[in-house]
């Protein structure tokens, strides 16, 4: 900044300071409007935070899996080539293919199985096991989910290592249905993962593929992106080869567009108020132009250009924007503290054990670029509301002016 | 005769109405010399004084200074003659309030880009030379009607303009005050050569000055 304009902010203050009371009103408009903007977009982030870390602890975020796409009216397999290209994306740790089918026991407990290669079982799904281990590669063992495993064992009496038979109904060229038998070995169970895999059996590719299985090239692609910063990189990267990713990554994109609206409706309120903070100024500057008609007049005499008169004007404007900014942020997180303080202890209280991760996390969360932001809009929108007030006063008549008496 | 300071031909200023505040006046004005301008109220004085100074434009006519025209077509040009060419006092002083005597006295210098050391330096050694050494902290609701425009005459001379034009300078003064306002003009013009072009009603008050330029209904009349 050059000196000449910190002058003209140094003279601002000076002139401000001359209409305390008025000042004061407007600031408090100000802070008002970006209090509440910034209490509303704190609260959102924080409700939004909040949902999204409860989707990262509760789900494996990391895991992508790419299914069959559209692309127009055509549709796209999943067949070695996409496969290949959705490996080598940037930002994947690990893939596999992937190969889908429905079987039943003979206690008529239907299955569903995914036939995996035995590496990408473990590269890419992470399993660790509540019993047991892995499948190796050939073979005829097989994993099953958390919850499948208890089911097998409670209804059916499965264990680790007894031989389990699978039955695949099929039809024959006349239409007749005819059931197929295949023995598979359960050698391990995995603990709860939360997601869809706690349902399923999984076993060897080559071995679901030797079931029948696949024979329209793969079910979809298993994908272990690199860190949850990567995933929606990821994500787009299988959009681009035309397949279709599926994820608990949807959830925190569900949850982002939600919560852009929610903030962008609650914030469009609280903008309104901020405008009306903007008018003030309009009017306390318009008031204050017209009342110092006489001292723009000599300062036009004494050599201020129009340009100068409008600065000058322009930088009282910035100062009230830069100091109800600042007492807006302060509310504002005056606000996020006293929600964050009060108001997850009453949620849990009304609402119980539902909200009660509530207690010890942040409702509203105010972040450095919302603070900026609060700030820069309340300068931004002062200077806007001060164009016409200067601009006018940078019009007047020098003789006018100085003949006016105000 | 060698060209003079200020110049102005046929100088006319004509209001909606038909009413003719100047009338095809010209006058000529040397370098370092002190005139006073007489005559009733409304006869053209103070227009005169605002169009010479750039703050008004004339319906017909021109002002030359230094022998070169004034363009009051030109905004810039005319914001550049006040800024260096002169400096104005007027009746009712003038000051900015909010601005203590020195500041006020170094206000114009802002506008010149001047650094802050050298007006400061610059008004305390005039507000010395006027005799307002001492209260160049002093706000003007602090200072007599005397002093604050012993501040604005400070304040016309900081941009070392040629010309200095003074609008009823003592209009608001007692008489022995307005005196002593005049008195200090005389010394200023001796001392330090500015040309000064001062309006009046009071014609005791007029001696003080080298010539004395009459004006009736917008025309010089001796």
């Amino acid at each position: 900044m050059n000196s000449r304009l910190a002058e003209f902010f140094q003279l601002a203050v000076r002139q401000l300071f001359r209409r305390k009371f008025r000042v004061i009103l407007t600031i408090a408009g100000i802070a008002i409007g970006v209090a509440a903007l910034v209490g509303t977009v704190a609260l959102g982030e924080g409700i939004r935070t909040q949902a999204v870390d409860a989707i990262r602890t509760q789900s494996d975020l990391t895991l992508i899996e790419a299914l069959p796409g559209a692309q127009g009216n055509i549709l796209q397999l999943v067949t070695p080539t996409r496969a290949a290209a959705a490996g080598a994306l940037p930002g994947v740790k690990a893939s596999a293919p992937v190969v889908r089918g429905t079987f039943a026991t003979r206690g008529q407990t239907y299955v569903q199985v995914v036939g995996v290669p035995a590496d990408g079982l473990e590269d890419v799904l992470h399993p660790t096991y509540l019993r047991g281990s892995g499948f190796l590669s050939g073979s005829n063992e097989v994993v099953l989910g958390a919850a499948l495993g208890e089911k097998l064992q409670r209804y059916e009496g499965v264990r680790i290592g007894d031989p389990l038979i699978l039955i695949r109904r099929s039809y024959d060229a006349q239409g007749r249905p005819f059931d197929e038998e295949t023995t598979v070995i359960p050698v391990g169970v995995m603990e709860e993962r939360g997601d869809a895999f706690d349902q399923v059996l999984l076993m060897d590719l080559d071995l679901a593929i030797g079931l029948g299985e696949g024979e329209s090239g793969y079910s979809g692609l298993l994908i272990r992106a690199e860190g949850p910063d990567r995933v929606f990189s990821v994500a787009e990267g299988v959009r681009g080869i035309g397949l279709s990713p599926r994820g608990s990554f949807e959830q925190i994109e569900a949850v982002n567009r939600m919560m852009d609206m929610v903030v962008i409706f609650l914030g469009i309120f609280a903008g309104l108020s901020l405008l009306v903070g903007g008018l003030m100024i309009a009017s306390t500057m318009i008031t204050s132009v017209y009342e110092r008609t006489r001292e723009i007049g000599i300062a036009m005499a004494v050599g201020a250009s129009e340009g100068d008169v409008m600065e000058m004007i322009l930088a009282e404007c910035a100062v009230l924007g830069f100091i109800g900014g600042m007492a807006g942020d302060l509310l504002g997180v005056l606000f996020a503290t006293v929600l964050n303080a009060l108001g997850g202890p009453f949620l849990a209280s009304r609402f119980g054990d539902a909200f009660a991760g509530l207690l010890d996390t942040e409702i509203a969360l105010v972040t450095w670029p919302l603070l900026t932001a609060g700030l820069l809009l309340a300068v931004g929108l002062s200077l806007l509301a001060g164009l016409y007030p200067a601009w006018k006063a940078s019009r007047l008549n020098p003789v006018e002016a100085i003949r006016s008496g105000r | 005769m060698s060209i003079p300071l200020l110049e102005t031909r046929a100088l006319s200023r004509h209001y909606p109405g038909g009413v003719r505040a100047l009338d095809e006046v010209d006058l000529r004005i040397g370098k370092g010399e002190f005139v006073a301008i007489v005559g009733r109220s409304g006869s053209g004085k103070s227009t005169f004084l605002n169009i010479v100074g750039g703050l008004d434009a004339p319906s017909g006519g021109s002002v030359s200074i230094h022998g070169r025209m004034l363009d009051y077509s030109d905004r810039r040009a005319l914001i550049a003659f006040r800024r260096q060419m002169v400096g104005f006092v007027f009746q009712q002083f003038n000051l900015i309030p909010s601005l203590t005597a020195s500041e006020n006295v170094e206000y114009p210098l802002l506008f010149n880009y001047r650094p802050p050391a050298e007006r400061q330096e610059k008004a305390r050694q005039l507000l010395a030379m006027v005799g307002l050494g001492d209260r160049a902290s002093h706000y003007p609701g602090q200072l007599s009607g005397g002093e604050q425009q012993r501040v604005a005459i400070a304040r016309a001379l900081v941009a070392d303009s040629p010309l200095i034009l003074a609008d009823e300078p003592t209009g608001n003064l007692d008489s022995q005050t307005s005196e002593g306002i005049f008195s200090l003009l005389q010394r200023l013009n001796r001392e330090r050569q500015v040309t000064l072009l001062v309006v009046t009603h009071e014609r005791e008050l007029a001696s003080y000055a080298d010539r004395t330029v009459e004006m009736r209904d917008g025309r010089v009349v001796a």
